[in-house]
Parts: C-alpha cells; sequence; structure tokens
C-alpha cells in the first residue's frame, strides 16, 4: 500500500499542479486581457486628445494671424500698397526688389548695385518697386527689420517716394551688425528727418509703430509672391541670378530691348 | 532568452526616446509663438496648396509636440515612435524635393519663417539631422521597451507572456 498510497498523493499533486497552472494561465489570460482593454481605451483617448489639440490648434492660430480689418498702408504705395515705386511710372523697365533692412546680403547688393540702379531710375528707364521684408527680429536687435521697415513705412507715408529712396540709402549704409543691438527709434527718426520726413508725427510712427501690422502684411505679401532668399531681384519679373553692377546692367538692357 | 536581457540593455532606448522625443517638443513648441513665419515656413515649399498651408502650418507643430511628449513621457511609444518616423520620412522628402528644385528655403524646422539670406541653405545639414532623428525613431519602434517609461500606468504592469512577446 505505501506504493499506492505514494502514487496516490503524487496523483493529487499533479492533479493541484495541473490546477494551479490552469488557474495562472486563467489568470495570466485575464490579465492580457484587462491590459489590452486598457490599452485599446488609453489610445483612443490619446487619438481623441491629440486630434482635438490639432483642431485648437489651427483655430487659435488661424485667428492670431488673420490680419485686422483696417490696415493702416503708407501712402505714395502701390499694389495694394505692398510695393513702394521710385521712378517713373513708365519705365520701360520694372525693377521688383524684395529686401529686409537687416538682412547683410541686400547691403552688400546696394552697396555693390544700389548706384548702378539709381542711375538707372534717375535715367528713367527703369522703375523700382521696393517689398520690404521684415523676418530678422530677434529679441537682441529690438526687432530691428520690423521697426525699420515701419520707418520706411512712416517716411513714404510722410514724403514720398524720394525721401524713401534716400531713406533706403542711409539705412543700408548704416545697417547694424546682424547680432547687434539694431539702430534706436531716435536713430531711425534722425534718418528719417535727414531724408525729407520731417513732420513731427514720423517720430511718433516710428516709436508707436504705426505701420506695424503693414510691415507684417508686407512680409506675407512676399511669401506669397514666392520669395523666400533676401535679396530677391526680378527685372521685368525674371529673377536677377547675377547681383553684380555689370549683371544687374545686362540684365535691365535686355529687357529694354 | 531574451527576457533575461541585461537591464542595461533597456538604457539606450530611454536616451533615444529622450532624444527624439526632445527635440520633437522644442520644434514644435518654436513654432507656435509667430504663426505667421509657420505659414511663411510651409508655404515656401511650394508644395501644397494655399487653402492646405495654414492648417498644416498650425497642425503640425502640435502634432509634433504631441509625439515628443509621447516618447518623453515613455507612453505609447512604439505608435509614437512610427508617427516621428513618418513624420520624418516627410520632412527629409519635403526638404530634398526643396534642394532638387534649387529653391532658397530655411526647412522652418525650428521655427522661422523658411526665407534665408541668398545663397544660405543649408540642405545638406537639414537631411543628415533627419535621417540620424530617423534611424532613432526606427530603432525605437523595432525595439520600444525602456527605462523610466510611464506606459505602465495606462496599460498596467506588462504579463511575462508580453514581456517575451514583446522582444
Amino acid at each position: 500500500m505505501p506504493a499506492d498510497g505514494k502514487s496516490g498523493s503524487s496523483k493529487r499533486a499533479a492533479a493541484q499542479r495541473r490546477i494551479a497552472e490552469k488557474r495562472a494561465a486563467e489568470a495570466a489570460a485575464r490579465a492580457h486581457a484587462e491590459r489590452r482593454r486598457r490599452t485599446v481605451i488609453g489610445s483612443a483617448v490619446a487619438a481623441v486628445l491629440v486630434l482635438v489639440a490639432v483642431v485648437v490648434g489651427i483655430v487659435v492660430q488661424t485667428q492670431r494671424t488673420s490680419a485686422p480689418a483696417k490696415l493702416a498702408i503708407p501712402a505714395h504705395t502701390v499694389d495694394s500698397g505692398y510695393a513702394i515705386p521710385v521712378g517713373t511710372a513708365g519705365a520701360k523697365v520694372t525693377v521688383d526688389l524684395y529686401e529686409d533692412f537687416q538682412c547683410p546680403n541686400c547691403k552688400a547688393f546696394e552697396d555693390a548695385s544700389g548706384s548702378t540702379l539709381a542711375r538707372f531710375v534717375a535715367a528713367g528707364t527703369v522703375q523700382a518697386r521696393y517689398h520690404g521684408m521684415a523676418f530678422l527680429d530677434t529679441a537682441a536687435n529690438h526687432n530691428y527689420s520690423t521697426r525699420a521697415l515701419n520707418a520706411a513705412g512712416a517716411v513714404v507715408d510722410d514724403a514720398g517716394s524720394t525721401a524713401f529712396q534716400k531713406f533706403h540709402l542711409l539705412l543700408f549704409a548704416n545697417q547694424p551688425p546682424e547680432t547687434g543691438g539694431g539702430l534706436s527709434d531716435a536713430q531711425l527718426t534722425s534718418y528719417a528727418h535727414q531724408a525729407g520726413a520731417t513732420d513731427a508725427k514720423v517720430a511718433t510712427e516710428i516709436k508707436d509703430l504705426t505701420f506695424g501690422e503693414w510691415v507684417k502684411a508686407s512680409t506675407d505679401q512676399a511669401s506669397k509672391d514666392g520669395v523666400t532668399s533676401t535679396p530677391t531681384v526680378l527685372v521685368d519679373g525674371k529673377r536677377l541670378t547675377d547681383l553684380s553692377p555689370a549683371g544687374l546692367t545686362a540684365a535691365v538692357n535686355t529687357a529694354k530691348g | 532568452m531574451e527576457r533575461n536581457r541585461p537591464v542595461l540593455a533597456l538604457w539606450p532606448a530611454t536616451l533615444a526616446r529622450l532624444v527624439l522625443g526632445g527635440v520633437f517638443v522644442v520644434a514644435g513648441l518654436l513654432k507656435l509663438p509667430d504663426p505667421a513665419a509657420a505659414v511663411r515656413a510651409v508655404r515656401a515649399y511650394r508644395l501644397l496648396p494655399e487653402a492646405l498651408v495654414g492648417p498644416v502650418a498650425f497642425g503640425l507643430p502640435v502634432l509634433e509636440i504631441a509625439v515628443g511628449v509621447a516618447l518623453v513621457a515613455g507612453v505609447f511609444v512604439r505608435t509614437a515612435a512610427i508617427a516621428s518616423a513618418v513624420l520624418l520620412t516627410v520632412f527629409v522628402v519635403a526638404v530634398g524635393s526643396a534642394w532638387a528644385r534649387g529653391l532658397q528655403i530655411d526647412c522652418g524646422c525650428f521655427g522661422n519663417g523658411g526665407q534665408v539670406a541668398a545663397g544660405d541653405t543649408a540642405y545638406p545639414a537639414e537631411v543628415a539631422r533627419d535621417v540620424g532623428l530617423l534611424i532613432v525613431a526606427l530603432a525605437l519602434a523595432r525595439w520600444p521597451r525602456s527605462r523610466l517609461a510611464l506606459g505602465h500606468l495606462i496599460t498596467g504592469p506588462s504579463t511575462e507572456k508580453e514581456l517575451s512577446r514583446a522582444r
């Protein structure tokens, strides 16, 4: 009997083991199912949260970028206010220039070829149309790009294109370093006066960023025009790749026919 | 058995999560303060119709932040890693196409409006960075388990069976 008893207890033990294993397997399956359920619910909640966040983001940012209904646009501008024309309207050739007053390559272009362009304008061959962009604002330069273009808007609004041309020349000649603090409002005002915009309101307009929304809209318009790098120079709509005086002269001569 | 993989092997995945997630969170956050610049950056690629430029410019940063937060926190790591791999592939294709078309743009990856000084593009570096991150994302999608992940807070602890299967 001892043998039988032993085999009986080992059978019992085996049966208990089987039961235990089965229970463990069931528990594992339940845990697995529970985990699955929580994963599915968690994923669904996360997906909905992300979707809601994306929609909220789109709505909020769309509202933030919608232009104000009343936009102060400087006088003496064309193209819905986004271009400042210099020179005779009937000139044979149109040269569009997209520039940021803080952009060093724009200064390099103005230093090298600005006077060539000015001669064409003075001769009545070319009408230059300046499109401002302001994308080099930093905290360090106290948003100089925006302040400079706003000041240019104030100058053309007050005193017209001749004053703008002088102001434009002065700002590029005295361009602050890109990592510097930008020109102060007082300096901008002083250059504006020097350029011929002498009305007292010019100082206020510079200080108050009166044309600030116009600056933003101009920058957007340049983007819509497909301009992404500065300076961009278009001679009768055709992009000028050789920005040297010789390149500009050749392109203008070709365009005038 | 892989279950007995040394604990240390899970730390590289943690590092990958933090790097990839950190980059996505930062890239997304930097695009929020100046939505107008975000629009210009998307438009600069000249790939999307104007009607889609705004939604993409505003929706993408939110998506980037969501993916980044999931990776950093360690929840839905595999899904987030796959999503980031998809996004990075899109970025590589977009930047590559701008490069191939000779556009003069900044990728706008970390905010700013996509404009550059003429001749001042950085396509090789931008593509290299995105491809590097893509490799990290794919590795994380393949081996999502890591240390310091909070995923168990949502799903509960894993069973041994799942653990062995997950590897």
